[in-house]
């Protein structure tokens, strides 16, 4: 059977990497004795996948993965034993029972939702910083730097912006709330949205990110962008 | 700390996850009135593989009253962070300054992390030397196999700890916590610590020289010991383990489940320290081990045990146990490893089940090329052996092997050179003798070639080590040597290094201020190639009018007194004399399970039970 479900990264745990996640939970899944599924070959590894990664640093309300069992477990069981075997910083949050019809999660990725928070080298208003995202969001181009294979290359990252908004400013500290494209190509990165931010506002800082939503289609047992 | 600190520096490092904590089965702690800060001078990665602090973690945070937080180095670029924050170094549980605790302690396991421990004392504005320290400052002790030789280090530390902590480091929670209770100062501190066995306390000794050597130790106070013996743990059955062993988000070298089956070996090979200042040998049961390894891996969820020891072939009940736990493990899909394998004719049979699950890679050290040369050193194993373990290996489907070598030993010749390539090539042999259909693809054999450095406490701890220009030769002949061995690949360590290393092995108290002004002139992370920095430490040697060479490379007499000699490290030295003459003579001594050689001298009785 197929479980898909979601856990939070909050705390210290944002720090750890993508691989390390899948390490942890790989362990976690032992330690709370799910009958696991496993690949076949000289190194069996449990048949987990994700929708996505989270970068490394950034927290999230919900990362989604799917998990292949060799036996039955229901949602409940599996939430209640697996977040008991979780270090904190890491818990699930939903989890249900797919069919074998149910797409792959990371086919069915549209877009994330993500919460900025700026923190600057001079204080901010709110209507600076609702200003700032206006202007973001009245552009037809968005040009920021990105580190791609080949150096560092200009790219407008307008067309991956769905929806920005100014949340709160207070100080040197402003939160910005942004919804940006996110399929299995690739998509919107907070990084990128922040520095776009911090160029708008002429100031330089650092940002954290705490991912609100993975956005999905195709099923309405997964949250959508609406 | 403010998370917002933590936040910002964590932000800026490469691999934050170093710094985090949070690990499952960390401790977490809410009453305590002792806390003990575990600090290893290496990256996390390195320190977390660590066994002796995996059983100290447990030990300590199993006493009453006590929290034990972790420390490791900060990487270079956490190092800056916090230098640039001003933010003190802190520990992985509580993110708590050094300062902030009762005893910080160190696992000493490498000589060329002692920069390290200055950086973190630096980094927690602790001074460096004990005698620049009051009762305002956590008491800063060091254990762990360096301090066999604690000299170039005794200035640093308040106190040293010798041989097994298990029991000894409960000992000195419980004396320092009773002190701080009753309010006594560091002075009358220090003198109840040295009454505890196994803790030396360098600042009760102070060493003479005389025309630039050193001569004697003069102990400057009646209730010191005379000889500081390391301590003991006579029962190693019932002896405290790790119980729940830490489990790391980010890889870390060893990322299993460590069992330790044994501790001490038996075979006495002459060039190594651990094989003797280890002994003597004590087993677990075979029961024990079950139940630890049950226990492990499901507290753990890791897929993966290694049986440690020294030599687990050995371990005399290995062949019931290792089936056993095979069987027990297949299950859950939990393969099992041994890092160090016999090579004898029961091998085949092991090899067998290990692979059911998992294969792991397959590493045998024959450590010198010619039969002369392993009896010189006491290695003894033939190539008869090997090669019959490889062809085992290779029809059990294994295509790869590692071969670990030393040179730059004693009485090397360049025939013992080209011995290397020349095992290395009857392996290959043995390989591509086997018929197509019963052997696997992309054979490889890995020659991995070490320098030799003399240890105290070792049969070679009066050589002197060859120079540098000498094993850079050695090396390059054994490259020529290689060429045309099919699926032969060599790889040699840096021989810079090991030259700053058996300075600091067999170095003297004078050393400290080399090392501080080393530390000074920028050196950290010595034993990372892109952190070495030779000319500062030859700079730091010229300043402090004192020669590498001398020590490295100088043959001592074994009339020479040496600076270690102050402590106890049960292994005599009239037996470690005997072993330098059989070896000059390529005599070889038996294993000592076939019969006592006499290593511990009057302390044989007490202490040896084999």
């Amino acid at each position: 059977m197929k479980i898909i479900a979601a856990f939070e990264k909050t705390k210290e745990l944002s720090y750890t990497s993508h691989l390390d996640v899948q390490r942890t939970l790989q362990r976690a899944f032992r330690r709370a004795d799910l009958p696991l599924a496993f690949s076949k070959g000289f190194n069996p590894h449990p048949k987990l996948s994700f929708a996505t990664a989270l970068a490394t640093g950034y927290t999230s309300a919900g990362e989604w993965l799917e998990v292949e069992l060799d036996g039955e477990i229901t949602p409940e069981a599996f939430l209640s034993r697996v977040n008991a075997a979780l270090p904190v910083g890491m818990r699930f949050v939903s989890a249900f029972v797919a069919g074998d019809s149910f797409g792959t999660l990371s086919k069915m990725l549209v877009a994330a939702k993500y919460l900025v928070t700026l923190y600057t080298d001079a204080p901010v208003t709110f209507e600076e910083i609702d200003a700032a995202v206006k202007a973001i969001m009245d552009s037809d181009e968005v040009i920021v730097e990105k580190k791609t294979k080949s150096g560092i290359k200009p790219a407008n990252i307008r067309p991956e912006i769905l929806e920005a908004e100014a949340v709160s400013a207070s100080d040197r500290t402003a939160v910005v709330a942004v919804a940006g494209v996110l399929t299995a190509a690739g998509g919107l990165r907070a990084e990128t949205f922040a520095r776009a931010m911090f160029e708008r506002l002429n100031l330089v800082g650092r940002f954290t990110a705490h991912r609100t939503s993975l956005c999905f289609t195709g099923s309405d047992r997964l949250p959508t962008l609406r | 700390m403010d998370t917002r600190i933590t936040d910002e520096l964590l932000s800026r490092v490469e691999k934050p996850a170093r710094y985090i904590g949070s690990e499952w089965n960390m401790e977490r702690k809410e009453v305590f009135d002792f806390r003990f800060a575990l600090c290893f001078p290496d990256v996390y990665e390195i320190g977390m593989s660590h066994l002796g602090s995996r059983i100290l973690y447990r030990v300590l945070n199993d006493m009453d009253g006590v929290y034990c937080e972790r420390c490791y180095a900060p990487w270079t670029d956490m190092e800056q962070a916090l230098r640039e924050r001003n933010v003190p170094l802190f520990t992985l549980e509580t993110k708590s300054p050094l300062r902030d605790f009762d005893v910080v302690g160190f696992s000493l396991l490498y000589e060329m992390c002692y920069t390290n421990v200055l950086t973190m004392l630096e980094l927690s504005d602790i001074p460096f030397l004990s005698a620049e320290r009051d009762e305002r400052y956590p008491l800063i002790v060091a254990g762990g196999p360096c301090t066999c030789n604690p000299e170039p280090i005794a200035g640093i530390f308040d106190a040293i700890l010798l041989g097994d902590g298990e029991e000894l480091e409960p000992e000195l929670v419980e004396c320092v916590r009773s002190a701080k209770r009753e309010g006594v100062g560091k002075a009358e501190l220090l003198k109840r610590l040295a009454g505890i066995e196994g803790v030396y306390v360098p600042s009760f000794y102070e060493p003479v020289y005389e025309d630039g050597r050193y001569v004697r130790t003069e102990r400057l106070f009646e209730f010191a010991p005379a000889h500081p013996q390391k301590r003991v743990v006579r029962n190693l059955d019932s002896a405290k383990y790790i119980g729940k062993q830490l489990v790391p988000h980010m890889q870390i070298v060893h990322d299993r489940v460590a069992v330790e089956v044994m501790r001490g070996c038996t075979r006495g090979c002459r060039f190594c320290q651990a094989g003797y200042i280890y002994r003597p040998v004590r087993e677990r049961t075979k029961e024990t081990l079950l139940e630890q390894t049950r226990d492990l891996v499901s507290c753990t969820g890791y897929d993966e045990v290694s049986l440690l020891s020294l030599s687990t072939g050995d371990y005399s009940e290995l062949h019931e146990l290792l089936p056993q736990i095979i069987d027990d493990m297949a299950a859950q899909k939990v393969s099992v490893s041994l890092p160090s394998l016999r090579i004898d004719s029961l091998l085949k049979d092991d090899l067998e089940k290990m692979q059911t699950v998992r294969k792991g890679g397959l590493t045998f050290a024959p450590e010198a090329g010619t039969q002369r040369m392993r009896d010189v050193i006491n290695k003894n194993v033939t190539e008869d052996d090997l090669l019959r373990a490889v062809t085992d290996a290779f029809t059990a489907g294994w295509c790869g092997v590692k071969l670990y070598f030393m040179i730059g030993l004693p009485t090397e010749t360049d025939e013992d050179i080209l011995g290397i390539a020349e095992l290395a090539r009857k392996v290959s042999n043995a390989f591509y003798r086997l018929p197509k259909d019963k052997r696997g693809s992309g054979f490889r054999v890995t020659v991995s070639v070490s320098t030799f450095v003399p240890k105290p406490w070792t049969a070679f701890q009066w050589c002197a080590q060859d120079r540098q220009e000498e094993i850079v030769r050695k090396q390059q002949l054994l490259k020529t040597a290689l060429k045309g061995v099919r699926g032969a690949e060599l790889h040699c360590h840096p021989s810079v290094l090991s030259v700053l290393e058996a300075v600091f092995s067999r170095g003297d108290r004078r050393l400290a201020g080399v090392l501080i002004d080393a530390y000074r002139r920028g050196c950290r992370f010595d034993s990372w190639a892109e952190h070495f920095k030779p000319d500062a430490w030859a700079a730091a040697f010229e300043a402090n009018g004192l020669s590498m060479d001398e020590y490295a490379h100088r043959e001592r007499d074994t009339e020479e007194p040496l600076p270690w000699e102050t402590i106890d490290a049960l292994v005599t030295v009239s037996y470690l004399k005997r072993e330098w003459a059989r070896a000059k003579e390529a005599r070889t001594t038996k294993d000592c399970r076939q019969g006592c050689n006499g290593c511990f001298g009057e302390h044989c009785e007490d202490y040896c039970r084999v």
